[in-house]
């Protein structure tokens, strides 16, 4: 969260530059009025799940701009729900060079989206995104590190042992 | 007079919950592998305890000295019933170990959706969650789905097992014995889990431009959600994730294929097309769905967010076949769901509430079940207008001529109205929360009827007496009842019995 508040503290002061007439909004708010903010808005998230990269020159992915893009729950985040995420697509050229996308010990490229809100898009079969024309990388992709619980193992071990030497001391069984 | 279970029906019950634990237990090992495969050292170590936990119950259960291993009706009811509790319970270790569910609750509650096919979650931050965990999750659909007491069947000899099978809501005996049956059901989930991974994963890795391993481990996720039902997805976006009409398509065919009873597979399997179509349960899943699907669709049309058709229905179509079927994939936000107001609403509700085929992996009251009971009120009202002394057909055919008698009528209005009854509790607490009608009605339906979609109830911070009382109106709608009040009478008996 420290991270997030002072992502947000410096993207104040810096100022994103923004094309004009595009307002930069939550994917929580885009979710919640998709007609009232059709047209240009811009976002900020990270990018996360997989990479498309389709046959008309786009990538599709998703963007994500919950608290986890910041603070993910394997970095010690705090648990704050569900994910918030949207669709977007992005130009395959501005697409090239962007750090793999968030998982499981990935923190995907954090990024500020720029493009048309296109809620259930009359062209493509009535889907919901983002038509990215614009695309900044604010923070680079990171490795999270896990920290697997040796104990848990153990006592797993443990217990299987145990399982396999009363089978072998019981005997074969009918059934 | 009540009679006291013995010593001896404990064994047996204990004994046969010893072979589904080492069942299960078995069935860890391949998400414990997949996560040694990809070095997911945190869930791969939650994953052995989970075994251990298993074969350990799965060892204690065969030390277990029975006189007879034969199952009557009630020792086959309690073993299923508490067996769909225990499962779930220790199936949830490794979710609760990942650090991305609140409680332990909210680990045994997705367990308990994952096992029920019902999809709702509470998991936290599943963009980020391993993928051997999430392996898991989906495995879970295809264990509750495909049975675990039918895996047991395929396995272990015993008798008095049709039982179990009963007990697991599931009436339809395809070949002449329960075990062979059981293993017929599982060649058809074989079978679909070949074709169903190639096609998901071809699609994924030239359409969508996946990698290809990413590609596989999608189509393994699509294809345990969609066809036991179940609606889980790898993805906090649902099947919205894709966005692409080839994936949708192929999505709602393994739908359709998981909402099928295993006695339709076999008729296809058979090419018996005409009796197929001219099965009553048939018929009235054709109508339900009609019908709800206008219902929704017009009521999609009026909130004007679809300005051209094509996405009307493309949307519309997909969203209905997911709650009709039971499976509860979502191809739109939670948020956009919950806005659905009206017709769009009723229609979705009330095609969740309906639910797929009788003996397969769908919930709800099932369309034999409203077939008979439409068909009982009709003979019912032609009886009273026609002649006096004039007989009136009082028939179905169902793999076969079936004769519609008072007592089979009744049985099945009773099991409808017992899913009324668990859809009104449902909402009755949601109520009680402060919920407003419709979204308590929908969620309490999804919940009930082991569909999963959700209108932003179901959310980690929900009250904890609502969590339980989704869990249990998806144990009991599963189970459809029986297997529930058969361990309710087996304990009143424990304790008053003489």
């Amino acid at each position: 969260m420290r991270r997030f508040a002072a992502l947000v503290l410096l993207l104040s002061l810096v100022g994103v530059p923004a094309a004009s007439g595009q307002e930069s909004v939550d994917v929580a708010d885009l979710l919640e009025a998709p007609i009232d903010y059709i047209g240009e808005v811009s976002v900020v998230g990270e990018l996360i799940g997989d990479y498309g990269f389709r046959s008309d020159d786009s990538m599709w992915t998703q963007l994500n701009d919950d608290s986890y893009a910041f603070d993910p729950v394997l970095d010690d985040g705090a648990l704050t729900g569900g994910n918030i995420g949207v669709a977007v697509r992005i130009p395959a050229e501005l697409a090239a060079s962007l750090d793999p996308p968030g998982g499981y010990r990935v923190r995907g490229p954090v990024v500020e989206a720029t493009g048309v809100w296109k809620y259930h898009d009359p062209d493509r079969g009535g889907e919901t995104y983002i038509d990215v024309v614009g695309l900044t990388v604010v923070e680079s992709g990171r490795g999270l590190t896990e920290h697997p619980t040796w104990l848990v193992g153990a006592f797993g071990f443990v217990l299987i042992a145990y399982a396999i030497f009363m089978r072998l001391r019981s005997g074969p069984r009918r059934g | 007079m009540l009679i006291k279970p013995t010593a001896e029906d404990f064994r047996v019950v204990g004994f046969n919950l010893g072979r589904i634990s080492t069942l299960v237990g078995a069935a860890g090992l391949v998400p414990l592998l997949w996560a040694v495969v990809l070095r997911e050292w945190a869930p791969a170590f939650s994953f052995v305890l989970m075994i251990g936990v298993f074969a350990l119950m799965g060892e204690l259960g065969g030390m277990i000295n029975v006189a007879h291993r034969r199952l009557d009706w009630s020792h086959g009811m309690v073993v299923v019933a508490l067996a769909w509790l225990l499962v779930p319970a220790f199936a949830s270790i490794p979710l609760a170990l990942s650090g991305h569910y609140a409680s332990v609750l909210d680990a045994g509650f997705d367990a308990m959706s994952g096992l029920s096919t019902t999809g709702l979650a509470l998991v936290q931050d599943l963009d980020h969650l391993a993928s051997s965990l999430n392996f898991w999750r989906h495995l879970l659909h295809f264990i509750g789905g495909q049975g675990i007491i039918i895996a047991a069947l395929s396995i272990f000899a015993g008798g008095g097992v049709v039982t179990l099978y009963l007990g697991e809501a599931r009436d339809e005996r395809i070949l002449p014995s329960v075990r062979s049956t059981a293993r017929f059901i599982w060649a058809a989930a074989l079978m679909h889990l070949a074709v169903g991974i190639i096609v998901l994963t071809l699609v994924a890795w030239q359409v969508l431009g996946f990698g290809f391993m990413r590609s596989l481990f999608h189509g393994l996720m699509v294809f345990f959600a969609a066809f036991d039902t179940g609606g889980f997805a790898a993805q906090s976006t649902n099947l919205g994730y894709y966005h692409s009409t080839i994936f949708e398509f192929v999505a709602a065919v393994l739908m359709v294929a998981g909402t099928m009873s295993f006695g339709v597979h076999y008729a296809l399997w058979k090419r018996r097309y005409r009796s197929v179509m001219r099965n009553l349960e048939t018929r009235t899943m054709l109508v339900t769905f009609g019908l709800t699907l206008t219902i929704t669709i017009v009521g999609l049309a009026a909130t004007g967010a679809f300005t051209e058709s094509l996405g009307l229905a493309r949307y519309g179509f997909f969203q209905l076949l997911s709650a009709h079927t039971g499976t509860g994939f979502a191809t739109v936000s939670v948020q956009e769901l919950a806005g659905w107001s009206g017709l769009a609403f009723a229609g979705m509700a009330i095609a969740m509430a309906l639910g797929g085929m009788g003996s397969s992996t769908a919930g709800g009251v099932k369309s034999l079940r409203v077939g008979i009971t439409v068909r009982s009120v009709v003979t019912q009202i032609k009886q009273v207008l026609v002649p006096e002394g004039a007989l009136v057909s009082r028939s179905y055919h169902q793999n076969g001529r079936v004769r519609l008698t008072p007592e089979l009528a009744q049985a099945a209005m009773t099991v409808s109205l017992l899913y009324v009854a668990l859809y009104l509790a449902g909402i009755g607490m949601g109520l009680v929360y402060g919920y407003g009608l419709g979204e308590a009605a929908f969620e309490s339906i999804s919940a009930g009827a082991n569909v999963g979609l959700s209108v932003g109830i179901t959310d980690p911070t929900m009250p904890l007496l609502l969590k339980l009382t989704y869990m249990g109106q998806m144990w009991l709608g599963r189970l459809e009842f029986v297997a529930v009040f058969a361990l309710f009478g087996f304990l009143y008996s424990t304790w008053r019995g003489k």
